[in-house]
């Protein structure tokens, strides 16, 4: 079994989390807490060690389930870029899967495009 | 458009800027303008409180149920981010109060509370950078975003005027602000 698949999923009140597949990860629903890194960052941080240690060439976030976030949550995804953007050995595409549908998304992704274009991937389904 | 009473650096006993959501784009009539109109909700919340989530949740599941979709998702952005703001950086001494305001063209949310000259003139300044060029500023805000930091008002700010293009609208009386983001219903 991968590593990617054995993390721990956090639970969390306003937002569902499903592992579905060796390289992809689900999120939906909204992330209104104040502080969403308590549930998220060390998870998001666990996915990419593990994404390393699995030596995966792409991981897919489907974010297109979230209706809505935080900025706090913006920063999540800024760290989670970051961490890959900054690693020194083999380093994965992390592959963002978002919605044409949900307003929020659609500025969000292409300027964290416009930070780190070298390791991310957009996708959008409707 | 965008409107100046005073220097808005300076804090006064009445001060008005307006940010509108597209820099460069052309204004359109009433853009920018003070929305006034019917008050559709009103919620008052005690600073310091743990308010954000639920009057967040009640004011999108309005807005979702009484406007347009996607007019519903920006005032949701809008009303979160505002009132994270007031609730962190407002002065406790105070109530905050939400709004849902429309008018014949407009729909926003305003937000109002007390604070500091300090945070007035901090607030200013943030609506000043966001005039003059709100993606910029927005991808600056994003870089300097860590986990663990200070919470920043100023990304909540631009994801209201750029992520969701709304145009933000700030008053002083005294040491009372209201901060409105509208946009056309």
């Amino acid at each position: 079994m991968s590593q990617f698949s054995s993390v721990q999923v956090p639970k969390a009140e306003t937002i569902a989390i499903q592992l579905t597949a060796p390289n992809q990860v689900k999120l939906s629903g909204t992330i209104t807490q104040k502080d969403p890194a308590q549930d998220l960052a060390g998870f998001f941080k666990a996915l990419h060690t593990a994404a390393l240690a699995d030596k995966l060439s792409e991981v897919r976030a489907d974010v297109s389930g979230l209706t809505f976030v935080n900025s706090s949550a913006i920063r999540l995804f800024v760290d989670w870029a970051t961490w890959v953007k900054n690693e020194r050995g083999q380093r994965y595409t992390l592959r963002f899967v978002t919605s044409r549908n949900v307003t929020w998304q659609k500025t969000s992704f292409m300027a964290l495009m416009s930070l780190a274009k070298e390791v991310l991937a957009l996708e959008h389904v409707t | 458009m965008s409107t100046y009473d005073r220097n808005p650096s300076t804090p006064s006993s009445s001060s008005r800027l307006a940010v509108a959501a597209s820099s460069g784009a052309p204004s359109r009539p009433g853009e920018g303008a003070v929305l006034s109109g019917r008050t559709l909700l009103r919620v008052i919340c005690t600073a310091g409180s743990g308010a954000l989530e639920y009057t967040h949740a009640f004011v999108t599941a309005y807005t979702a149920d009484h406007l347009r979709g996607a007019v519903a998702q920006r005032l949701s952005v809008g009303a979160y981010e505002l009132l994270s703001n007031a609730l962190n950086f407002g002065s406790v001494s105070s109530d905050i109060v939400i709004e849902l305001i429309e008018s014949e063209s407009f729909v926003g949310v305003r937000v109002a509370n007390d604070a500091i000259a300090a945070r007035i003139s901090m607030l200013t300044e943030h609506l000043l950078k966001l005039k003059t060029n709100a993606e910029q500023t927005f991808l600056e805000e994003l870089r300097r975003s860590v986990t663990g930091g200070i919470p920043r008002p100023m990304l909540g700010l631009a994801r209201v005027s750029h992520e969701v293009g709304l145009t933000l609208d700030l008053q002083v009386q005294d040491r009372r602000v209201s901060v409105t983001a509208q946009c056309r219903r």
